[in-house]
């Protein structure tokens, strides 16, 4: 009797409970099971036309994809079908192609962090005593950052002409609006107190930011900024399919005639170029970080 | 003594805080070699004053044409794939999300004690993740038509092997010991997966799905540029036909409901987490 009651009171409570909570999830799975049909509906996923059987068309595209090779015929020259030079019968053309795409991703990520520094020095609450300007660039970098690369690259192509000229600009702007935010962010981190050191002995705003902020976050900088390198490479590559320069120029050139195997070996270039440049950034970051390397 | 601490210390100290002649010396060819390169390599992309000059004037012509944005009479039509923009989205990511969950489960070291394999499959993603969502797209559309079909499949692909990395790296990052009670009381692997990981590991997965699917509803906003649907493709035609103020048009609605989407999908991951 005594101990009835509160065990009731607390089962119905269970009761509720539960009930609540899989009403909730109830509600959930109905929301985004909707959100699912309309999106798969949308977006033509199943009802989509492409030929066919679909795996019959997978196949076959992979099918297209795969190099002719002949094993006997591999280190023949680039006349004789099946070779490996047959395959990759204009390589030194791509491999200058490949180096112009590093090219761009390596000047557009030392303008663009260049700027960077300015602009993270500019928006970093604690060093600039000017709300206006740092609200302006704020808004700035946010802007710039919600403009997709390609479309701003595809503007500046039609401005500046086919070329890599307008794909650095592209990607000088990207890098300069997400590294500044990095930038402004590690700035805010800094120890203060050498700050207090510099201005109490009369330094000013310059050589405070020389001398206070520039010795505590260069690391930092450093590392973001090779870490956006690796990433502006993969897109310098993509550049070139809206005309904007680069291997990216090349994996174009090869859709249009529908060599689907040169794609394939452009494709692999690509990704060969890529890990490349990561393996030396990501060694250059362990160094400046202190890990591993000499000393 | 005038002037600042600073002044006054590299009087008193000068070895402190000016460098010896030979350290100045290797700065200088440093930077000096560092400046040469940089433009030699502008030389080389053919970067130079006349051609920057000459687009600039041009881009001004085209941000004057910008204002004020207009619809050019195509609201409908602009809001209609700005939806199927944001359902390649959707799609993308959860076809992605899926695939990748067997993916990571294997990848993940703790889960599945086979180094040869863990290595292997490791690397093959290392591989694939730099390659560029256009780069899926362009072969994935000549290959099957356009269509939004090719931009989903090119969405899935590009984020398939990050996801599946940062999966592994969060069944990694578990508590082992709800994992090894199950096991003690004679669970069978499905079940270890099932009660032991899966509460732990679903939220953390659910809001990397969702950091993704902010990011491709940026990617697919650039797929139509090769035929693959959506909003890239009302854009590319825009530009073609130098109709600036479209496009104008188009990018601020589209950057609204990017910050709207982030914005969403931020606070929903902070409730995850």
């Amino acid at each position: 009797m005594t101990l009835a009651e509160p065990v009731a009171a607390f089962e119905a409570a269970r009761r509720r409970m539960l009930r609540r909570r899989r009403l909730e999830a109830l509600i959930g799975t109905l929301l985004v099971s909707a959100l699912l049909a309309v999106s798969f509906q949308r977006s033509e996923f199943f009802g989509a036309d492409i030929g066919g059987d679909p795996l019959g068309r997978i196949a076959d595209f992979l099918a297209r994809m795969t190099p002719d090779l002949q094993a006997n015929a591999l280190l023949e020259g680039p006349r004789t079908r099946g070779s490996l030079a047959w395959w990759y019968y204009d390589l030194p053309l791509w491999l200058r192609a490949g180096w112009q795409t590093v090219e761009m991703a390596l000047i557009s990520t030392i303008i663009g962090a260049a700027i960077a520094v300015f602009a993270g020095f500019v928006t970093a609450r604690n060093l600039l005593p000017l709300p206006w300007l740092r609200f302006v660039m704020r808004r700035l970098l946010e802007f710039i950052r919600t403009l997709p690369d390609l479309i701003v690259a595809l503007i500046l192509v039609s401005a500046f002409g086919a070329g890599p000229l307008a794909g650095v600009i592209t990607l000088s702007l990207s890098t300069f609006a997400s590294l500044g935010k990095l930038f402004a962010e590690v700035n805010e981190e800094v120890d203060e107190r050498p700050l207090e050191a510099l201005e109490a002995g009369g330094a000013g705003l310059l050589r405070k930011f020389r001398y206070g902020v520039l010795p505590q976050v260069l690391p930092n900088y450093a590392s973001y900024t090779l870490l956006r390198l690796e990433g502006n490479v993969a897109m310098a590559a993509a550049m070139g399919i809206v005309g904007a320069g680069g291997i990216g120029v090349e994996l174009q050139r090869a859709i249009t005639y529908t060599e689907f195997d040169t794609y394939l070996a452009i494709l692999l270039l690509i990704v060969g170029m890529i890990v490349l440049i990561d393996i030396s950034s990501e060694w250059l970051r362990h160094r400046l970080m202190g890990l591993g390397g000499p000393k | 003594m005038t002037g600042s601490i600073v002044d006054q210390a590299a009087q008193v100290a000068p070895q402190a805080l000016r460098s010896t002649l030979g350290a100045k010396l290797r700065k200088f060819l440093l930077i000096f070699a560092a400046a040469a390169a940089f433009v030699a390599m502008a030389i080389d992309l053919g970067i130079g004053p006349t051609s920057l000059w000459a687009g600039f004037g041009k881009l001004a012509r085209f941000m004057r044409a910008m204002f004020p944005p207009s619809d050019g009479g195509e609201a409908p039509r602009i809001f209609l794939s700005l939806a199927e923009t944001f359902a390649m989205a959707v799609a993308g990511t959860v076809i992605a999300a899926v695939a990748a969950v067997p993916l990571g489960v294997v990848s993940a070291k703790t889960v599945v004690r086979n180094s040869a394999l863990h290595f292997a499959l490791r690397r093959a993603l290392d591989l694939f993740r730099g390659v560029p969502v256009l780069v899926w797209a362009l072969i994935l559309v000549a290959a099957f038509g356009l269509g939004p079909f090719g931009g989903v499949l090119a969405l899935a692909l590009a984020d398939l092997p990050n996801l599946a990395k940062l999966y592994a790296e969060a069944m990694e990052n578990c508590d082992e010991k709800p994992l090894d009670g199950l096991r003690a009381a004679g669970a069978s692997p499905p079940i270890v997966l099932r009660y032991g990981l899966a509460p732990q590991v679903a939220p953390v997965m659910a809001s990397q799905s969702l950091f993704y699917l902010e990011g491709n509803f940026r990617n697919a906003a650039v797929l139509g540029i090769v035929g693959a649907g959506g909003i890239g493709f009302e854009l590319e035609e825009r530009i073609r036909i130098f109709a600036f103020d479209e496009v104008a048009y188009i990018v601020l609605i589209y950057a609204l409901c990017v910050a709207v989407l982030d914005t969403v999908s931020q606070h929903l991951r902070s409730r995850l987490a």
